[in-house]
């Protein structure tokens, strides 16, 4: 981390900074004073709660009764004997990488559309990126509007095109269920993955590829020698957030479909909360969000492997 | 003659219209879902509730009905005080915690000051998914449960990380020398970090302050789980469940109250376009 520079800018001052104070003005003791009020609030918010949790797990908490006392694995024992609760891993992952690959099918063409210069370019990738700004609670009531059971326009237009014979019942079919809750996630996310896309086409310099093409490069060659290894860590590290994002949705499920029909669309959001606020077992609940934290690990430990690669 | 005729014209849509048209299907999918709302907002019940010809535009007069229902037969009023006061202290409360942090760890050299950045990335991939049980449990043993003091405690949670990484990215583009300069002058760490850093990366406040509003204005599980009474809800939070009475959807107050929830966060991204998209892209990319 440490450049030439740096050391000199560390050692051109040491003379000033012990005249004006002692250990106090010593970049170790500034340096922990000045991080200790965002790191102790989130000690507080963030690992606390998250000890907590475990801890929770293992307990019998319920909401509304103050005490509770350390049960052991009993609720994980619990918990692999539910059937709902496996059809939610499962639905987990449907979820989150059948989101995932439609959003990079659908953000790369847009991205590539993106990437040239024409009139009116900011205007359109405003327009584009409203589905990532507005809350998608307000805007999931749309969806579930346009998904509605009798008056969905979107059936309307289908039916109209004669796509399909019958109105479909999106939020009501098991199968289709799951769908639904797909095209929500991936309307809200792909305007994301094409700005992270975009974000990687034009971080390729014109001069490198210029460079390439002079040394005598084909297209081909250009694209794996030169292209592919300055994209591919953004790439990636944007992919893993879009990922972790979608596996640890909450709302965008919830407000579709609350993890129905016969709990065909329960993601370990949903299913937590209805176990851990709803039933009020706080402690089956902290035991359902604690199978989010492997993933999670995975990923963050591929994330840091780019990063430090970088 | 004709095909010369033809291909000038193809050319001329190409060169015309070429950029637009493998645009105009995404922004037909991203705008009709807020087309719809906006629709449904207006059109009375009978003819919100009838099919037999296109639904696209209004058959009856427009009504103002659902409007009004959400207007007074709702707290919309008080949610939206609620969203944008939690959210503007949520803004304060996060910006002085990071900057500082972000200061320190972009600059300081101290021992551990790369663990601490690391954590503070980590602590960014923690989902409030994870967190909203056991966090229930602490806001209600500190007495905060069913008010929104609950959410502007917790939501720095999630704030925090994103906007002290985005701060640190700033920091650094502040050139090392500047800062050497004032403090031979005489300047201590606090006078150059309040004379020196923060007039420079003024655009980088200002983008942590957009993305901490917008994230605290898009919350809902926090929300959803700390609070229950009405007039303690945020507006996602309010429009989500109020309106939905048994099994009774007033869909026209849904759709104007979710449109008009909308407005805040869609006024300041529109001013805001250029923060946006580079902190969505430094944060991610950093």
């Amino acid at each position: 981390m440490s450049n030439g520079r740096e050391l000199i800018g560390a050692s051109a001052l040491p003379a000033a900074r012990a005249a004006r104070g002692g250990w106090f003005q010593r970049e170790g003791v500034q340096g922990a004073l000045w991080v200790a009020p965002a790191f102790l609030y989130l000690a507080f918010f963030i690992a606390y709660p998250f000890f907590m949790s475990i801890y929770l797990s293992m307990s019998n908490a319920r909401v509304g009764s103050p005490e509770y006392h350390f049960v052991g694995v009993q609720n994980y024992t619990r918990l692999f004997a539910d059937p709902v609760f496996w059809q939610t891993v499962r639905n987990s992952f449907v979820f989150t990488f059948g989101s995932e690959i439609i959003r990079l099918l659908i953000g790369l063409p847009l991205a590539f559309a993106l990437n040239r210069s024409f009139k009116g370019k900011r205007f359109v990738q405003g327009l584009i990126l409203i589905p990532f700004v507005i809350p998608i609670a307000l805007s999931s009531l749309a969806w579930k509007w346009m998904f509605d059971s009798l008056y969905s326009v979107i059936n309307w237009m289908l039916m109209q095109a004669h796509v399909i014979e019958y109105p479909w019942q999106w939020l009501g079919e098991p199968g289709l269920a799951m769908w639904s809750v797909i095209i929500l996630n991936v309307w809200r996310g792909f305007p994301f993955s094409a700005v992270i896309l975009l974000a990687g086409l034009t971080a390729v310099p014109q001069e490198v590829i210029e460079a390439a093409k002079i040394d005598g490069a084909g297209p081909f060659q250009r694209f794996h020698y030169v292209v592919v290894p300055i994209v591919r860590p953004i790439l990636l590290v944007g992919l893993l957030y879009s990922i972790v994002f979608s596996f640890t949705d909450f709302s965008a499920v919830w407000l579709l479909t609350q993890g129905g029909p016969y709990n065909t669309t329960h993601v370990f959001g949903t299913y937590a909360y209805n176990i851990g606020i709803n039933a009020g077992d706080i402690g089956m609940g902290a035991a359902i969000t604690l199978f989010i934290f492997p993933f999670l690990a995975l990923i963050v430990v591929l994330m840091l492997r780019f990063l430090r690669r970088e | 003659m004709r095909s010369v005729d033809t291909r000038r014209l193809w050319r001329r849509i190409k060169r015309d219209y070429g950029p637009y048209l493998p645009l105009s299907p995404y922004i037909f999918v991203v705008l009709f879902p807020f087309y719809w709302m906006l629709i449904t907002a207006f059109k009375r019940d009978r003819d919100l509730y009838n099919l037999t010809t296109a639904p696209f535009w209004f058959k009856e007069a427009p009504t103002l009905d659902h409007v009004q229902l959400l207007l007074q037969g709702t707290l919309f009023l008080t949610w939206m005080k609620n969203s944008l006061v939690v959210g503007a202290l949520v803004v304060v409360i996060t910006l002085l915690l990071a900057l500082p942090a972000a200061y320190a760890l972009a600059r300081f050299k101290f021992r551990g000051a790369q663990t601490l950045s690391t954590a503070m990335f980590l602590s960014y991939l923690i989902p409030s998914t994870l967190l909203f049980l056991p966090l229930s449990q602490l806001v209600r043993g500190l007495g905060f449960i069913d008010s929104i003091w609950a959410l502007v405690l917790v939501y720095p949670s999630f704030t925090l990380p994103f906007c002290t990484w985005l701060l640190m990215g700033f920091v650094r583009t502040v050139p090392r020398e500047i800062e050497e300069s004032a403090q031979i002058d005489g300047c201590n760490r606090l006078q150059a970090f309040c004379l020196i850093i923060i007039p420079v990366i003024v655009p980088g406040i200002i983008t942590a302050g957009i993305f901490a509003f917008t994230l605290t204005y898009q919350e809902y599980i926090y929300a959803l789980t700390f609070v229950s009474a009405s007039a303690n809800k945020t507006i996602s939070y309010g429009v989500t469940t109020d309106l939905i009475r048994g099994d009774v959807f007033y869909w026209g107050s849904l759709m104007s109250g979710a449109l008009i929830g909308a407005v805040p966060v869609a006024v300041i991204y529109a001013f805001s376009l250029d923060h946006f998209i580079h902190g969505l892209t430094a944060g991610a990319l950093k």
